[in-house]
């Protein structure tokens, strides 16, 4: 018989197999962390970014491709953080408009690189250089404004613009800072993966790669290392909101995250009350655009009437989850920017679901119904257009059905259009739509915010694309505005171009806020206490170097 | 010898229209890749910044020129194997992204796709040699059973039990956080670890069909004349099954699995999208949702190379074992 040594072969293999397997379980790490230094250990983060196969990558403009550890390596003039727009000085420790076309930046001193190389003006000088001549790396678009920037003596830099240049502060503020002894002798800077050793001046330093794991490690030489408590930061790999993701971070196996959880409450926070938590904070302003070429989009009276037409908070509650806050009819993001809303708006410019009023509108601007309860336009027909809404974003179409169904209410006929998102891309530019939703706004820079949706240079005619003015908004006043707050480096002035255009929004309702898009952000206070929270925003979540400055070990 | 070059003939008419189609098919979707890498950055609630849209599209290098032009440049890199820059890995070279992935691929799904087909034989010649025994009957079933039951379901039902709920493997991927790619034994374990359950997901569903065509093969041929000759002669029934049955049975599956290991790649996506396995499918998946045309293309163009090359080889192998396959060509 030969088939016995077959079959004791067998399970001896198989034996051996679990041995090995039953051997080496748990090499992902599972060392505790030792309380009482008054520093913690590590922290697990999530995604680090560059898909499902990442590539060593901490090149700090290759903004799409880039690994995570590249935002603690890099840092920038000021830190303006985008909840409540703070510019926190950074690399610069203060700056000065000497008049509307020159800014200047006191540059902090006694900053190392982490190869101990000094930091200097010099630095930010050749970096602002080395953008304009590779303009693939200036993903803010800093030359589009600048005409110079030179560094005077190893403490300012001056940077002058072809215009008066207030609105270009934040972009010029955020560029990340690489140093001239070692990006001088890169040839090509646009190809350059800086994969060994990068050098920065940030809190952390790269410790390990691989692609299922990206390790940062504290720079003990950094310029405010006192308020640095994090000794290790390990970003893990993730399937983005995969159902495993969810059931790690339910485990507490993140020390924070952001993703999409379908019900957070259930699946993260009363697995550990006390110690998970979430915190979604406004970002983008997700609005109904209306295409203003035609009718009746181009009657300011029936956009008025929209405005109370739409159902807030059955949009946040069930197809948003309850995740997100209504919309500002202003286009601003309040509660962080409430401090650029002019005096006495109520609610923050909040305008309520009521739809007898919608309805008492719409019939006053001449949309009467006619004796079968349709609404018919200034033509003498019934009103009928459709949404556009990609079908693959399961949570806007949603939120399209409720809008649609309010707006049937009022016996409009609106019909549902659900291409790629590709396509809706494609049709909102070339404005080939009748409503649609659209992303402005929730930035740090207001003269971006009112002018990539509103600028009338910023649009182009049906059939063309729009750069980014897909409503087709054409109006001298708002123009006005946008140049005065793009120009001015004065505080009031630009105040009061920003209430000039939220004036516009809430009178001539050029689009409709609905909700503000969240900010996924979920953190577990196990190791780690201190994390902006709504108790405590002094940042939003995605605002990582920030954030890490104010993490304590928990109890201390 | 007239068929061997008919064969080879078509073989490359087939392959400049698959060349062409895998040129063609990506440029009529409609779609921006810089969009496309933006989405992935922040996803749809925060609104685009134009200037770094710009930035990125600049970076991608847009492709201007005429879709003739664009098609010779394509042909030309083709022939010298030049695939380009991947978009969603810029600046990493579509050749390097493939070099990275296909060890995975080869490895996991090229083993188990060897021993899905001599399991899968070996079980359907048992079958077929105990036919409506009792071993037949659960072979046969438990087969069909398990071949009706979805890929991504047994893929899942695998993770919770042994991932989750006994913690045995770990969840996905194809090695841990703590060990970096290299050739120690440390490594090896880990790596092995992390494919047993992609493996054996693999095992499950591979052998249903080679259990299957082998068996109704193999049933047939031992009703043949030669093989009741053989019986009538008392020759051992186990002589009969593997010598008169099994060996001629066996053609048809061999064909097969050339085909098979050619289509390697289109078969991979779900497993490895499933366990998270750093392999080829999985990056073809995100090639295609990131509108990666350069690695988009390569990919494609490897399956399809690997298919009419699997195909062209097992056309070729039949005209040498099956003479008449020859002769009714020639005529």
């Amino acid at each position: 018989m030969t088939r016995r040594p077959w079959r004791r072969t067998f399970v001896a293999v198989a034996a051996s197999a679990a041995l090995v397997l039953t051997g080496c379980t748990g090499t992902e790490g599972a060392q505790k962390s030792s309380a009482g230094s008054g520093m913690i250990d590590f922290l697990n983060y999530g995604d680090f970014g560059g898909g499902t196969t990442p590539k060593a990558n901490y090149n700090p403009y290759l903004d799409a491709t880039k690994l995570s550890a590249a935002d603690y390596i890099y840092e920038s003039l000021m830190n303006v953080e985008t909840y409540s727009c703070k510019a926190i000085p950074w690399l610069a420790t203060a700056y000065q408009w000497s008049d509307p076309k020159t800014l200047v930046y006191t540059i902090r001193s006694g900053v190392k690189w982490n190869d101990g190389q000094p930091f200097s003006a010099k630095d930010v000088e050749f970096t602002f250089n080395m953008l304009k001549k590779f303009d693939v790396l200036d993903t803010q678009g800093v030359w589009t404004s600048l005409a110079s920037v030179k560094a005077d003596g190893d403490e300012k830099v001056t940077f002058t613009f072809k215009q008066p240049g207030a609105s270009a502060f934040t972009q010029v503020s955020g560029v990340k800072i690489v140093p001239q002894h070692i990006w001088s002798k890169v040839a090509d800077p646009t190809t350059f993966v800086n994969a060994t050793a990068p050098v920065g001046t940030g809190p952390m330093k790269l410790k390990s790669f691989n692609p299922r794991q990206l390790v940062v490690e504290r720079n003990p030489d950094y310029w405010q290392a006192d308020k640095i408590k994090v000794n290790e930061i390990r970003f893990n790999k993730a399937d983005a909101g995969g159902q495993v993701e969810q059931l790690k971070l339910s485990r507490g196996e993140y020390d924070t995250n952001a993703m999409f959880v379908q019900n957070i409450k259930k699946a993260y926070v009363d697995r550990d009350p006390e110690h998970h938590h979430y915190w979604y904070a406004p970002g983008g302003v997700i609005s109904v655009y209306m295409n203003l070429t035609k009718a009746p989009f181009n009657d300011v009276g029936f956009r008025k009437a929209l405005t109370t037409a739409f159902d807030d908070k059955q949009v946040i509650d069930k197809a948003q989850l309850g995740y997100v806050t209504q919309a500002s009819q202003s286009g601003l993001v309040v509660p962080g920017q409430k401090d650029w809303l002019p005096q006495g708006l109520a609610d923050d410019g909040r305008i309520g679901y009521d739809a007898a009023a919608a309805d008492k509108a719409l019939t006053d601007a001449g949309y009467a119904k006619d004796s079968k309860g349709r609404r018919l336009g200034k033509d003498g027909k019934p009103i009928s257009f459709s949404f556009k809404v990609p079908g693959s974003y399961v949570d806007w179409v949603a939120a399209a059905d409720i809008l649609i169904k309010n707006l049937q209410a009022l016996g409009i006929t609106v019909s549902k259009d659900t291409p790629t998102p590709d396509a809706n891309n494609q049709d909102r530019a070339t404005g080939n739509y009748d409503m649609t939703f659209g992303v402005f706004g929730g930035g740090c820079n207001m003269y971006a915010n009112f002018s990539d949706p509103l600028n009338s240079a910023r649009t182009a005619p049906v059939g063309k694309k729009a750069a980014s003015n897909e409503i087709r908004w054409q109006d001298p006043k708002t123009d006005e505005l946008l140049h005065t707050l793009q120009v001015s480096p004065d505080e009031k002035a630009q105040k009061e171009a920003v209430a000039g255009l939220v004036d516009i929004m809430m009178n001539q309702v050029p689009t409709i806020p609905i909700w503000y898009g969240a900010k996924w952000f979920q953190y577990d206070t196990t190791k780690a206490e201190g994390w902006p929270s709504a108790q405590d925003p002094y940042a939003d979540g995605g605002n990582g170097l920030v954030v890490l400055t104010h993490l304590v070990p928990a109890g201390s | 010898m007239l068929y061997f070059l008919r064969r080879t003939g078509f073989f490359v008419a087939t392959l400049w229209a698959a060349v062409t189609l895998n040129f063609l098919i990506p440029r009529l979707q409609p779609g921006d890749p810089a969009q496309a890498l933006l989405a992935r950055l922040q996803g749809n609630t925060q609104a685009v910044n134009p200037a770094q849209l710009a930035a990125i599209r600049k970076m991608l290098g847009t492709h201007d020129g005429n879709l003739l032009s664009q098609y010779w440049d394509y042909l030309g890199a083709v022939v010298h194997g030049q695939f380009g820059v991947s978009y969603s890995y810029y600046p990493y070279s579509v050749t390097a992204m493939i070099a990275t992935a296909l060890p995975w691929t080869l490895i996991l799904v090229g083993v188990t796709q060897i021993a899905s087909f001599a399991i899968g034989t070996l079980l359907g010649a048992w079958a077929a040699y105990r036919r409506n025994s009792r071993v037949d009957s659960v072979i046969t079933l438990g087969s069909t059973f398990v071949g009706t039951l979805p890929f991504f379901w047994i893929g899942l039902l695998l993770i919770f039990v042994f991932a989750i709920t006994l913690n045995w493997f770990p969840d996905g991927g194809g090695y841990g956080g703590g060990s970096s790619p290299s050739w120690t034994w440390l490594f090896f374990s880990d790596a092995f670890q992390h494919s047993v359950l992609p493996a054996l997901a693999l095992l499950i569903t591979g052998p249903v069909g080679w259990i299957i065509g082998m068996r109704n093969n193999m049933v047939q041929t031992l009703g043949e004349d030669y093989a009741r000759l053989a019986r009538a002669k008392g020759l051992p029934r186990r002589r009969i099954a593997l010598t008169y049955g099994a060996r001629i049975a066996i053609l048809p599956n061999v064909t097969g699995f050339a085909i098979a290991l050619g289509g390697l790649l289109g078969g991979t996506v779900l497993v490895e999208t499933i366990f998270n396995y750093p392999g080829l499918g999985r990056l073809l998946l995100e090639a295609v949702s990131n509108k990666d045309y350069p690695l988009m293309q390569a990919l494609f163009l490897f399956t399809t190379i690997g298919v009419l090359i699997a195909n062209f080889l097992a056309d070729v192998t039949y005209g040498f074992l099956d003479p008449r396959v020859r002769r009714a060509e020639a005529t």
